[in-house]
């Protein structure tokens, strides 16, 4: 009812507006008549009397505007007013306005991008129940770092705390294997990932799949308010050690592999072997208190099953298990918690005292995701003040442009202060008219944010193959980040509005009316911070530009780097055991290897098959110190190695012909040299400068390795051999990293009988990647159940972080150059119209007086050409510094490449001037007469 | 005839409300009765009429309503409110204690200082 009658007094104010003016109007008419009479009957004819009468009266309107003013004017309807009329305006000039909406979209898309993504990382509560009081609770250790509780302690204090409820536990994840499904195809997937150079290594359809799983305990999902969207979610007793072992899908994983099929419920899947039964279904995208979607969720107490080979360490105290999670109960603090928690602590001291303490243990709020740590703070700052800078780089044009058109609304202005209108209330209506267009530009840009960051997080997300897992962010736009987007809108509606609106106010009225635009002085001081800005904005422009050049060519060269060997007719098969056994034993994997590559020898197209230790460009680097045999080791402190190291890798005899690298001198091993693994090497040819620069390598020796090394990872051996001899020499390759050869390399012989290796080696005669069909059948005859990855190396280059930073950061600040320059030409744009506005006149007398339209182009132009031309000098030099940073990841261009350098700059000098001659052919056009007459 | 007077600032307002204080008028009947007690010596400017009669009204010491005129003809008649009549007594109260202090220093003498 309330809603009804405030509607009702609104009709009647504004009903009673229009009678009040035509009560005001009547009442101003019949003083004047009135007036008139009383001269009439003084014997003045009827016409004169009122004349005399209006005369005497003064201006009507103005009084009216006073009367209405004097009644105290509602603030609402002279808002609506005014935005009536401002729609009114941007719809006279479509091109100016749509213009303008562009621009700021731009700035404020941007912005709001930034502000989600860092909303979405930093700022969003965790998606589950009552994340406010979701509490984390870690073991402290002196440094102050968190650490993971353990697994027996874990339950003490779920069983003891009275200020947490419902401890649950996060126990890591692993990679699991089963061989009960088939990989499901994502070959659109790779669309974009794939036309931007990056290719990834897909696992081989219809073999076993790699899957990523996470333990928990069995209330986590009780504790953060889960609830499945087919089957169940754990209960506690799934979680007990002897209980059937069960698993729960992630929404995700059902939805793509399984089609959302609720039949899969109940169903049976063998993970490593063991069989499990699928008891549920999260929901889509469901996170828990994690930062990825994994595949599969287990109970902890599943772990061992799956020949992690765990048990002991659940039942240890002095082994971090996991991440402790829990709910404030009502009423209780952080602090008390965590003092509540630091007495249980105190009791399993005394009880344990000879297990290995930390101080205590601390309570800290599990509300965000908390992704950003202190160091990335700096760059978030940086990156938010960037995007705020472009916002007002954006402004700033959008008001230059405004500006030039301000001037040719004079005329409309002075006639409107002539009629009495307030300036406060022009004021009021052009800040009206330049918000409404920053709102709108502002839903534009709200829009653009939201459909790009989608795109970008969904093409991400599909380029990662499915068995990683996946990323959920939330960039959906909710109601803060609207509300932040309209508050910036507004703000920048103010910002760019204010200086042409306050400019626009100070006309004095009689040369408004008599458009008298020529005035030299007036605008001096403005244009020199318009060039200043034309200036920075040039310079910044070409910086991006020229950089993103030289990153995009500097990385194409990466693509295209002889590497050494042949990597365009080599595929790399990987054996992805995820633990060692994988229920495999040592003897069956040595077969395995053995048949596979009997197996894929025989396809035709295949030249040669080869084992190693690791495939170059691949990762996996491995380094051992080195030094000549009976010379003197460099001393190093403490018994410290002080010797070079070169990077090694284990390799059967026929590798070099696998790979097409060629042997320079000697030869490579004999199949009984590698059988026995005898002290015999083969090194590069940078090695054999380096320790023997004038003499020939071959039968010299080197000492590789200590006897008490320890290897790099659990299970590795690392290489030693107090004397093995030079039997050959290879050339050169790009192995370790792609973008530089290797300093020192050697190839030491493996034992396919004695040491198992998980990569395989195959040369086509054709091209690589169209034999990786049949090669991937050829490996399902062999074992159905082998998880193998299939690569040709050509694209192991693509995975190489150096190439995918020089093309990501290509790519970025070649998309953030385009946008700096779309914006720079509006400032040109509306510099050199605002200067055609203003000298008019000037134009005119020179035509008038013999100049030809191109004197007049040029006389125009030329006033934006300095600033042009010194913000490309500004950026040339600029991009030289900052290109001799980037000439690690160019790859071999010179940083001072003249094609991106000169093409770029033409490019921008080009595009700049088109940008000011659009608005200067309204100069040639200038007819003389009219001009010269606008007095 | 001498030349008119030129309103002070700020005095209209008073001279509405004594003369709508005599009789309920219209807008240009107002004028006339200020014409007419200021025996034409003071100058007026018409058009700056309504809006005092409209600030006024706005603070509530005259009202309007419409009736005939003389003519038979529509127009706006202006009346004064209670809070109207007190506001003239303590303007007109104010009036002569400046005109008193200002005619006291106007006319002080050397001596007197």
């Amino acid at each position: 009812m309330r809603m009804w009658s405030r509607v009702r007094s609104w009709l009647r104010a504004a009903m009673r507006r229009a009678r009040m003016e035509s009560e005001m109007d009547a009442e101003l008419r019949f003083h004047i008549k009135a007036f008139a009479e009383d001269l009439v009957r003084g014997g003045v004819p009827h016409e004169e009397a009122m004349r005399r009468a209006r005369i005497e009266f003064g201006g009507i309107e103005q009084a009216k505007e006073e009367c209405r003013e004097a009644r105290g004017v509602n603030f609402l309807h002279s808002l609506i007013q005014d935005l009536r009329f401002g729609l009114r305006m941007l719809r006279k000039n479509p091109g100016f306005t749509a213009t303008a909406i562009l621009a700021l979209a731009l700035g404020i898309g941007v912005n709001t991008t930034v502000f989600t993504a860092f909303d979405a990382l930093a700022l969003r509560p965790r998606p589950v129940k009552d994340p406010d009081r979701l509490m984390g609770v870690y073991r402290t250790k002196e440094g102050g770092n968190r650490g993971a509780l353990s697994y027996p302690d874990y339950v003490y204090y779920r069983d003891h705390s009275k200020t947490l409820s419902e401890l649950a536990m996060w126990s890591g994840g692993m990679h699991v294997t089963t061989s009960d499904l088939s990989v499901v195809a994502s070959e659109d997937a790779l669309r974009v990932a794939g036309a931007l150079g990056f290719r990834l290594p897909q696992l081989l359809q219809g073999g076993a799949q790699r899957l990523s799983c996470v333990f928990v305990s069995g209330n986590y999902f009780r504790l953060l308010g889960a609830r499945p969207a087919a089957g169940r979610l754990f209960l506690p007793e799934d979680d007990q050690p002897g209980a059937p072992p069960v698993v729960v899908l992630s929404g995700n994983f059902w939805e793509s592999q399984f089609h959302s099929n609720p039949d899969v419920v109940g169903s049976t899947i063998h993970l490593n072997r063991v069989a499990f039964t699928i008891v549920g279904v999260t929901t889509a995208d469901y996170i828990g208190a994690l930062s990825a979607v994994p595949v599969l969720w287990a109970p902890i107490a599943v772990r061992p099953l799956l020949g992690d080979g765990t048990r002991e360490s659940l039942e240890n105290r002095s082994v971090g298990a996991g991440i402790v999670y829990g709910h404030l109960k009502a009423g209780i603090s952080m602090t008390d918690a965590e003092a509540e928690l630091n007495v249980l602590a105190a009791q399993l001291r005394a009880a344990y005292p000879e297990v290995e303490r930390n101080s205590g243990v601390r309570v800290v709020s599990e509300r965000k995701f908390n992704q950003i740590d202190s160091e990335a703070w700096p760059i978030v700052a940086a990156t938010m003040g960037a995007v705020a800078l472009l916002l007002l780089i954006a402004c700033a044009n959008v008001a230059s442009l405004l500006l030039a058109r301000a001037a040719a609304r004079r005329r409309e202005i002075g006639v409107r202060l002539a009629l009495g209108a307030g300036r406060r209330r022009l004021l009021q209506q052009l800040l009206i008219e330049s918000t409404l267009t920053a709102l709108l530009a502002g839903a534009v840009g709200l829009s653009l944010a939201s459909w790009t960051l989608h795109l970008l997080v969904v093409e991400i997300a599909s380029a990662i193959p499915s068995y990683w897992g996946a990323i959920a962010l939330q960039v959906t736009p909710d109601i803060r980040i609207f509300g932040y987007t309209v508050l910036i809108s507004l703000l920048t509606g103010v910002l760019f509005g204010l200086t042409p609106a306050l400019q626009a106010l100070r006309t004095d009225v009689n040369s408004a009316l008599k458009d008298n635009g020529s005035v030299l002085g007036q605008q001096l001081s403005k244009s020199r911070l318009r060039d200043l800005l034309i200036v920075a904005q040039v310079a910044a422009c070409l910086v991006l530009l020229i950089n993103s050049a030289l990153l995009l060519r500097g990385s194409q060269r990466a693509l295209r780097v002889d590497p050494g060997f042949d990597s365009k007719h080599v595929v790399h098969l990987s054996l992805e055991m995820a633990e060692p056994s994988n229920g495999y034993s040592q003897a069956r994997l040595f077969e395995l290897n053995r048949q596979l590559m009997e197996e894929i020898a025989s396809i035709p197209g295949v030249t040669s098959v080869t084992e190693a230790s690791r495939a170059p460009i691949s990762g996996g680097n491995r380094f051992v110190p080195v030094g000549i045999a009976d010379a003197e080791p460099p001393a190093g402190k403490g018994g410290e190695d002080k010797r070079p190291t070169a990077g090694y890798s284990y390799i059967l005899p026929n590798y070099f012909e696998t790979l097409g690298v060629p042997i320079v001198s000697g030869r490579s091993f004999t199949i009984q040299e590698a059988e026995t693994e005898a002290p015999v090497v083969v090194i590069s040819e940078a090695t054999a400068r380096r320790f023997w620069p004038d003499e020939n390598p071959l039968g010299k020796r080197l000492v590789i390795g200590s006897a008490n090394a320890r290897p790099p990872f659990a299970g590795e051996r690392v290489p030693f051999s107090p004397s093995s001899e030079v039997i050959g020499v290879v050339r050169d390759v790009r192995s370790l990293f792609l973008n530089k050869v290797d300093e020192s390399y050697l190839y030491l012989p493996l034992s396919g009988s004695r040491y198992w290796t998980s990569t395989l080696l195959v040369r086509t005669s054709g091209s690589a990647s169209s034999l990786l069909a049949t090669l991937g059948s050829a490996v399902r005859r062999v074992d159905a159940n082998l998880p193998v990855v299939l690569a040709p190396l050509e694209w192991m280059v693509s995975f190489n972080p150096y190439f995918l930073i020089s093309r990501i950061g290509g790519i970025l600040s070649s998309i953030v150059g385009v946008l700096g320059l779309f914006l720079a030409c509006l400032g040109v744009y509306g510099m050199v119209g605002y200067s055609v506005m203003e000298r008019t006149h000037e134009i005119g007398i020179r035509m008038a007086l013999g100049a030809r339209p191109p004197q007049v182009l040029g006389l125009v132009l030329r006033e934006c050409a300095r600033p042009m031309l010194l913000g490309t000098a500004i950026g040339i030099a600029l991009s030289a510094a900052v290109s001799r940073l980037l000439s690690a990841i160019l790859f071999g261009l010179n940083p001072m490449d003249a094609i991106s350098f000169a093409g770029v700059s033409l490019l921008l000098i080009a595009v700049a001037l088109f940008a000011g001659w659009l608005p200067s052919r309204r100069a040639m056009r200038v007819d003389p007469m009219v001009a010269l007459r606008y007095e | 005839m001498d030349r008119q007077l030129e309103l002070l600032q700020g005095t209209l307002g008073m001279l509405i409300l004594k003369a709508v204080s005599l009789g309920p008028l219209h807008g240009y009947g107002v004028l006339l009765r200020i014409q007419q007690i200021s025996k034409d010596r003071l100058e007026i400017q018409q058009g700056s009429l309504y809006p005092a009669l409209y600030r006024l009204e706005h603070q509530g010491l005259i009202t309007s309503e419409w009736g005939e005129s003389e003519n038979k003809r529509k127009a706006k008649y202006y009346r004064l409110t209670a809070a109207g009549k007190h506001k003239l007594q303590t303007e007109a109260e104010k009036w002569n204690r400046m005109a008193d202090v200002i005619a006291g220093i106007l006319g002080a003498r050397p001596e007197e200082v």
